[in-house]
């Protein structure tokens, strides 16, 4: 249903100031009626308030007068405060171009070029000047008597250019920015040039399916780039899961044939103890040498890899030694001291222990009188009570110490044993 | 706890260098309340921390409980990580303290004691003692090496963990839209290992009085020439043991056979 702001709406913001009743909510059993009173929508019926708008005044700039002997006016709508002084605002467009200057002396030192006659050369500068430097508009005035692209002509320019450069301000005391131009005009390469845009041409002049085609291709790249991400991310995942051993020279069972002989090996180890833990395959090809002879055979062959396997074969077995063995061989061994990793073949003491009480505890003896003993003979070799550095050459040096005390210890007892004999034997003789 | 979690790294020890020790100086001093609390003459700080250049306690270290005297208010004082694990306070006397160390949830450890004794008055030889009033700072720590042996998986794994140099790296380069990064601004690399030299600009070691850097491999050598030395001395003590032992058998051989000449 249309009402009267739909109209306005419609008819556009033109008439849209004009004071129109607001259509409001209007009672649902009167619309009809409303509707029904009225025969056509109105036509674009001409604004009643039409002409009360002043007619615009124009006033216009004069320009300066232009280096040709021309000038112009800049025509603008009048407003209230227009006293505003002739102001030259589009002065600054008018820019004027830099082209290089020669004359015929350093023409002939520097700047002939066996394609290029002078008269050439100078009517491309002209026209360069004449055009503003609007390339497009050069190669279409351009009329030599041989038929030159724009990329000669711009090469041509451009080497004159950079000459004329290098000429005016030597390269030694050339500013950045001079330099930076110099090799830019130096750098102009005229079939790289023609080459790029021949191929931006073909670009513009590509046929639909071709465009098509592209697009295909773009996308599938794309989709594998992806998916590239999480197929890494998985693969990763597989390997991390494989934990592999990394196979390395010292890895002597590289092959499935070496593997078997390791298999019959251990089995063949394994026969050797009361409670057996492997379980022959029942393939004879695997398990080999049923016999006992022939078993007692290859125990002389391989009298020394046999205690390796066995050795191997009770590391290997328990589960825990697998996820590891992976552990510790993510750490360098730089990084290892790094973060103070100790790897022990000893056995460890379980839980948290202090280094220095390896330098404290052995001090403390059983009884109070050996206690004092031990550190009456610190205190005279001068260990002090404290050492502050429990390192492990140091606790080393101190267990040293510690055995010698012990000797040094059991050594006066004997000789007080041995002197108290000694007193009790020539006792004896005087008598 | 899940079993897995609870698995252990066989055959392994990882060791982590941590000082403890307390600083003192007389009151008045900056940093302690003034006029200080009635006849306290000290004011002392106990404390643990990492080397300087070293990895981050908090990968282990969950808590510390120092208990003080008991004359103190609140004698049992604990301090949750990341600390500082620090404790000032005043007084007048020196005493035991008990430093209960606390473990990471994820070592599966039992929480120990270490004791350290507050050294409040100067040490040392004269010279030492002399530049500990001048400076008016008393200085006593150790360096006590933690060794976690075979470890839990988890605990393994944060304490191989390169963020645990976090702390030393200083922020740098804040450039428009980039995340700023983070750098070690030490001339050193950190490492969970005793540095070769003192770090704090060329300090030397002084007998453990050292506050932080004269804790290096230099100093560990001097420590070990010194229990050579004593070796040295005791080798020597042993020597003289056994000779005087064969002394006595000959003696006791000839006294044995005049006693043996005289029974006959």
């Amino acid at each position: 249903m249309a009402s009267r702001a739909d109209i306005n709406a419609a008819l556009g913001a033109e008439i849209q100031h004009q004071p129109v009743p607001r259509a409001g909510p209007v009672p649902k059993v009167a619309a009809p009626s409303k509707a029904a009173r009225r025969p056509a929508p109105h036509r674009f019926k001409k604004p009643a308030v039409r002409g009360l708008r002043p007619a615009a005044r124009w006033t216009y700039d004069e320009s300066p007068a232009l280096e040709n002997g021309l000038s112009f006016r800049r025509w603008k709508k009048q407003t209230a405060n227009s006293d505003s002084k002739p102001v030259d605002r589009f002065g600054r467009y008018n820019v004027k171009l830099d082209v290089p200057e020669y004359n015929d002396e350093i023409y002939a030192k520097h700047l002939t070029n066996p394609e290029w006659t002078k008269e050439e050369t100078d009517s491309l500068f002209a026209l360069y000047r004449e055009c503003n430097g609007k390339w497009p508009v050069i190669i279409d005035h351009y009329s030599g008597s041989t038929e030159r692209t724009m990329e000669d002509l711009k090469s041509r320019f451009y080497s004159i250019s950079a000459t004329i450069l290098s000429i005016n301000t030597p390269i030694t005391s050339m500013t950045a920015t001079d330099y930076g131009m110099y090799e830019m005009l130096n750098n102009f390469n005229a079939k790289q040039e023609a080459s790029r845009k021949k191929l931006a041409e073909g670009h513009l002049y590509r046929r639909q399916n071709e465009v098509d085609e592209e697009t295909v291709l773009l996308s599938e790249l794309q989709r594998i780039m992806m998916n590239q991400a999480t197929l890494d991310n998985e693969r990763e995942e597989l390997r991390r899961r494989l934990d592999h051993p990394i196979a390395s020279n010292s890895y002597q069972y590289g092959t499935s044939q070496a593997l078997t002989t390791f298999w019959q090996q251990l089995l063949a180890a394994d026969r050797m103890k009361k409670n057996q833990r492997l379980r022959p395959t029942g393939n004879p090809t695997f398990d080999g040498m049923a016999g006992v002879a022939s078993t007692s055979a290859s125990r002389s062959s391989h009298a020394g890899l046999q205690d390796a396997a066995r050795r191997n074969a009770r590391e290997s077995l328990p589960s825990a030694a697998a996820p590891q063995s992976g552990l510790s061989n993510e750490l360098s061994k730089a990084d290892l001291l790094r973060f103070g990793v100790v790897q022990s073949h000893e056995k460890l003491p379980s839980g948290v222990t202090f280094a220095s009480d390896k330098l404290t505890k052995p001090r403390i003896a059983k009884s109070t009188v050996q206690t004092d003993k031990i550190a009456a003979i610190l205190t005279h070799i001068g260990v002090p009570d404290l050492i502050a550095l429990p390192t492990p050459p140091v606790v080393e040096q101190f267990e040293s110490i510690m055995s010698k005390v012990h000797a040094l210890i059991d050594l006066r007892k004997v000789a007080e044993k041995e002197e108290q004999e000694l007193r009790v034997r020539s006792a004896e003789a005087a008598s | 706890m899940p079993a897995a979690t609870s698995k252990r790294v066989r055959g392994t020890q990882v060791t982590r260098h941590f000082i403890i020790g307390n600083t003192a100086c007389d009151l008045p001093a900056p940093g302690y309340p003034n006029p200080p609390p009635e006849n306290h003459s000290k004011g002392w700080t106990v404390y643990i921390k990492p080397l300087p250049n070293g990895p981050d306690m908090c990968t282990w270290l969950k808590k510390v409980q120092f208990k003080l005297h008991h004359t103190y208010n609140d004698a049992s004082r604990t301090i949750e990580a990341p600390g500082p694990f620090e404790v000032k306070e005043t007084g007048y006397g020196e005493f035991g303290i008990e430093i209960r160390l606390y473990f990471a949830q994820e070592a599966g450890e039992k929480a120990v004691y270490r004791e350290h004794y507050l050294v409040l008055a100067p040490y040392g030889s004269e010279e030492q003692q002399a530049k500990q009033k001048s400076q008016n700072l008393v200085v006593a720590e150790r360096l006590e090496t933690i060794e976690f042996n075979e470890p839990t998986i988890d605990f393994y794994k944060a304490l191989t963990n390169e963020d645990q140099f976090n702390w030393l790296k200083v922020k740098q380069g804040q450039g428009k839209g980039k995340k700023p990064t983070y750098v070690f601004k030490g001339n050193a690399d950190p490492t969970a290992q005793l540095p070769e030299k003192a770090l704090e600009n060329g300090k030397p070691a002084e007998g453990g009085l050292g506050a932080g850097g004269a804790w290096s491999s230099q100093f560990e050598r001097q420590v070990l020439a010194q229990l050579q030395q004593s070796t040295a001395v005791l080798d020597q003590m042993l020597d003289e043991e056994k000779a005087m032992a064969e002394e006595r058998r000959k003696k006791l051989a000839a006294v044995g056979a005049t006693v043996g000449a005289a029974a006959k």
